[in-house]
């Protein structure tokens, strides 16, 4: 059992006056499972190719930089 | 930690920034602006990330600070304007989940903020309560009651664990348990 999955199943919080809030174990799965299926379902999506565009024009401006400050030293 | 290594790792976190983002800001549109803002700032600020710690919680960090300083405001305009969220995003993977996945968008979309934001991390991301409450600046208890208060809302919103939802001996159950925080708590 992973972490989240022990957290998520552990519902019973320090400090946690709410005793009401003590769900049944089987609806705290299916919100568990929900959860997971909401945010998988984007990260399996495909990343837009504009994130990578400029993280390697971030990447070129750096090294031309560098580039030039070694220029500037020789 | 090289350039390249950075940009490698800042790389592999887009997707979890996305899902995030979406999360919080309730627009795929809004979120792919803040993932945007997040990749500028983290790059410009890569001297300050700490090689051999958690590159997501840093990053959720900043996405989480640029989306209350900058993005809040748009976020709620957007779900005002309704649909977006559900219909653009309902395109992707398989619908296994016995909750139907737009109706559960719709209901984490109506919880606050503060409660919505611990579910994700604590729930779907891979980060601690001890991450989470330092990406929020909380105490970890605090995290822990606002993941309860999150799914109890979740569970009203989604009439799911309401008594009628359960059999007649789990409603007996759960009268009892109910007047024993009653109890309790009085």
């Amino acid at each position: 059992m992973s972490d989240v999955d022990s957290a998520m199943a552990t519902p019973d919080g320090d400090g946690d006056q709410d005793s009401e809030l003590t769900l049944d174990p089987r609806v705290q799965e299916s919100i568990g499972r929900s959860l997971k299926a909401h945010y998988d379902d984007i990260v399996n999506a495909p990343v837009p190719d504009k994130f990578l565009v400029l993280l390697a024009q971030l990447e070129a401006t750096e090294n031309r930089a560098a580039g030039a400050s070694t220029d500037e030293l020789n | 930690m090289s350039s390249t290594d950075f940009k490698d790792g800042l790389i592999k976190e887009i997707p979890n920034l996305r899902a995030f983002a979406a999360s919080l800001s309730g627009s795929m549109q809004l979120a792919d602006d803040l993932v945007q803002d997040t990749l500028l700032k983290a790059w410009g600020n890569s001297d300050k990330f700490e090689p051999g710690t958690s590159l997501r919680a840093w990053l959720f960090t900043i996405l989480r600070n640029t989306y209350y300083s900058l993005y809040r405001k748009r976020g709620r305009e957007v779900q005002d304007s309704e649909g977006t969220y559900a219909e653009r995003m309902a395109t992707h993977g398989n619908q296994e989940s016995h909750l139907d996945l737009a109706d559960f968008r719709k209901a984490l979309a109506k919880l606050p903020e503060e409660q919505r934001e611990v579910l994700i991390m604590v729930g779907a991301t891979g980060l601690s309560y001890e991450e989470t409450a330092e990406i929020c600046g909380v105490a970890i208890g605090t995290i822990k009651s606002r993941v309860n208060r999150a799914r109890t809302k979740l569970a009203e919103l989604l009439s799911i664990g309401s008594l009628d939802d359960l059999g007649p001996d789990r409603r007996s159950a759960a009268a009892m348990q109910r007047i024993g925080s009653e109890t309790v708590g009085s």
